[in-house]
């Protein structure tokens, strides 16, 4: 599945394609598209769709611990909703070529990728509320640019889905807001998640971009919209006040704001732990895997009895 | 919507090939089923996403609570996706009009754009509001 | 918010209606939470969220059970929710098992759900206000609860010769503990006498099995005959309702002084 292909395109059809995209349309689905633009969508698409079921695991972990009914219902509804993204972006990788249930198989088999986030722990309740604020915040700018891609079913999708990650980003805030002002010890678990959290968020936009052919032509397809840098930036802009507002302590002593250049500068991640989680070798990732290897096997003869009554039928 | 299976061995489509299709079968996994959404009484049934699951009922069944959560409904209506015949986007030219079609309006080019415009928000409700 | 119990001016009377509505919260709460712990792991996609759906309007169906029995009491709902020991909970047992496959949870729904519709509907004729409008307007979400459950029954159960068998062993299983809904105290006797309740626990429970039977036998599956299994309605509740409860209050027992 990471092989690019190479099959030609035919000519005249690569010319027109590439004339409509510069200016500015969008392709809909069973519209013809060269097989790299197809390869390109579709790996974006189901890494965001794997994203969606494996980013239910650190939080649903909360639902049954959640302190107050209100709290229980409202995060139930939240997870549930990452669950309905995921099931509205395997559909649109569906348009691009094959089935959900063979994606699903991939994921469950490890051989898939999920964003880097949901490798990690969410030890307390107050991960919670970093999840919710600064990971679906961080996801909510990626979103946010690539609904002006050029794939009309993506861009549709993502429409709902920012739509529904605001609500999240509310009910974060709130229970961000209530440890925040609560006890010491809330506050102290608070900041103590936040600290935990630091690193893959810092991760989650991925590296700088390197100048490159490849880079260009994503960015000339709309595949890309914005810069990795450029969407980090964008987040920090809008999240550190957060952090700042609520007199709690931004776990990077060196993070500051530039006015001279506009920009947050702040300590280099370590790009390798990056590249090791998205290599499936996170904290969490084979445990997590390992669940939904499980539940998928589990599930096994559920499927068989309902596709045969659905056949007999 | 479309992609039954990654098919690896493809002979490249050329331009005259592809333009002489203007309609097609929507090439959809034969699970998938498109839900139609009512959102009040007198109102069309929007399409509004799609479900997979394994027969009617059952896709009825789960599209309320995947499209319904938030969304007020009256009424659903869910088709495979596999039924739904569609015009390509190659035909896309067809439905330009090139002569003045006011003589079916009874009145302005303005009041044209008038009538286009109300049918068209009847059926797309912006969910930005 | 009306105080139903307050309303009821004989102290015996009120005490017997405030546990039977007590033993409505602490079953919706449990069940809930039970399908709450399906979110994410459901067998399909779009069921996971169906399920994760149900699972929020029980919890919400408990939240307004216990508003209206602690109105005027210290420390208000959640307080009841969270705040007793394990003995203290009404729940029948059928609410508490862990989860196990999702046959067993699909059928717990199926046979649960008729009994949660009937108690609602005679809380909703009980005469005790505002309560008794509350249960009218819950039993609007109940229909889709038993759509959801018995269409997934008769997909596992008529599919294929494993899922009849699977079906049929965690129908034994849950038997006994569904005719634990019916378990009966002195309260049963109590509400009969004034007229609050118009049946009671036996013809409850004829009424039930009367709805239920069919659909399980339209699934080829056989009808149990093992005697009920009791003790929930009384306090006395099973190892997985322990571990329920120590998981439920984990966060609150972590700062007992904290709000959230």
């Amino acid at each position: 599945m990471d092989t690019r292909p190479d099959t030609q395109d035919d000519p005249v059809l690569l010319a027109r394609f590439t004339e409509r995209i510069a200016a500015g349309d969008q392709i809909e689905a069973g519209e013809w598209i060269p097989e790299e633009y197809r390869f390109e969508a579709r790996r974006l698409i189901q890494m965001h769709a794997n994203s969606e079921i494996m980013g239910a695991l650190p939080e649903r972990e909360w639902i049954p611990r959640a302190p107050t009914l209100a709290r229980k219902m409202a995060l139930t509804a939240k997870v549930q909703d990452e669950v309905g993204h995921g099931m509205l972006l395997y559909r649109v990788a569906e348009t691009l070529g094959g089935t959900r249930e063979e994606m699903i198989a991939e994921l469950v088999a490890g051989r898939a990728r999920f964003h880097n986030v949901f490798h990690y722990p969410a030890e307390t309740w107050a991960d919670v509320a970093i999840i919710q604020v600064f990971v679906d915040g961080a996801a909510m700018q990626t979103q946010g640019a690539l609904r002006s891609c050029s794939y009309a079913p993506y861009s549709r999708v993502l429409k709902r889905i920012c739509y529904e990650e605001d609500f999240h980003i509310q009910l974060g805030l709130d229970v961000w807001r209530s440890l925040a002002e609560g006890t010491p010890r809330q506050r102290a678990m608070l900041q103590d998640a936040l600290r935990r959290w630091w690193t893959p968020i810092m991760h989650f936009f991925g590296m700088p971009d390197r100048v490159s052919p490849h880079t260009a032509k994503m960015l000339a397809w709309r595949i890309k919209v914005k810069s990795n840098e450029e969407l980090r930036q964008q987040f920090l802009r809008r999240f550190i006040p957060i952090i700042l507002e609520y007199g709690l302590e931004v776990p990077d002593p060196h993070l500051r704001w530039v006015e001279a250049e506009e920009r947050y500068v702040y300590t280099e991640p370590d790009w390798e732990e990056l590249k090791r989680v998205g290599r499936n070798g996170g904290p969490k990732s084979a445990e997590r895997l390992g669940l939904r290897q499980q539940f998928y096997r589990q599930h096994a003869w559920i499927r068989e009895a309902v596709s045969r009554w659905a056949a007999a039928a | 919507m479309g992609g039954r299976g990654m098919t690896t061995e493809r002979r490249a489509e050329t331009a005259a090939e592809r333009d002489a299709i203007w309609e097609r079968r929507l090439d959809a996994p034969h699970d998938v089923w498109a839900v139609f959404l009512q959102a009040r009484t007198r109102d069309p049934h929007v399409h509004v996403g799609d479900v997979h699951a394994p027969d009617a009922e059952m896709a009825l069944v789960v599209a309320k609570e995947n499209y319904t959560r938030r969304d007020p409904c009256v009424n659903l209506w869910v088709v495979r996706a596999d039924e739904i015949h569609a015009t390509t986007a190659s035909a896309v030219h067809m439905f330009d009009s090139a002569t003045d079609k006011s003589y079916r309006f009874g009145g302005s080019y303005r009041k044209q754009q008038q009538v286009y415009g109300s049918a068209w928000r009847l059926s797309h409700r912006d969910e930005d509001q | 918010m009306g105080g139903t119990l307050a309303a009821i001016a004989d102290p015996a009377i009120r005490a017997a209606f405030r546990e039977s509505l007590l033993r409505a919260a602490d079953d919706e709460l449990v069940i809930g939470h039970r399908h709450s712990e399906w979110t994410g792991f459901g067998p399909d996609i779009e069921s996971d969220v169906a399920m994760s759906s149900i699972a929020q309007e029980e919890i919400g169906h408990a939240r307004a059970f216990y508003g209206q029995i602690s109105d005027g009491e210290e420390g208000g709902g959640d307080h009841l929710a969270f705040g007793r020991a394990p003995a203290q909970y009404l729940n029948a047992i059928l609410t508490e098992r862990e989860n196990g496959g999702w046959e067993s949870s699909i059928l717990r729904l199926v046979l649960y759900e008729r009994y949660e519709a009937a108690r609602l509907q005679w809380v909703s004729v009980s005469g005790q206000e505002p309560v008794a409008g509350l249960a009218k307007a819950l039993l609007r979400e109940e229909q889709y609860h038993a759509l959801f459950a018995d269409a997934w029954l008769t997909r596992m159960s008529r599919g294929s010769d494993e899922g009849h068998t699977r079906v049929q062993t965690a129908l034994e299983a849950l038997w006994p503990d569904a005719l634990g809904l019916f378990e009966a105290t002195e309260i049963d006797a109590q509400l009969l006498a004034t007229g609050i309740l118009k049946a009671g626990p036996d013809a409850q429970r004829q009424r039930w099995e009367a709805e239920v039977c069919p659909v399980i036998e339209a699934c080829g599956l056989i009808v149990p005959a093992s005697p009920p299994r009791t003790g929930g309605r009384q306090g006395r509740h099973t190892p997985d309702f322990d571990r329920l409860h120590a998981h439920l209050t984990e966060v609150r027992r972590s700062d007992p002084e904290a709000r959230w």
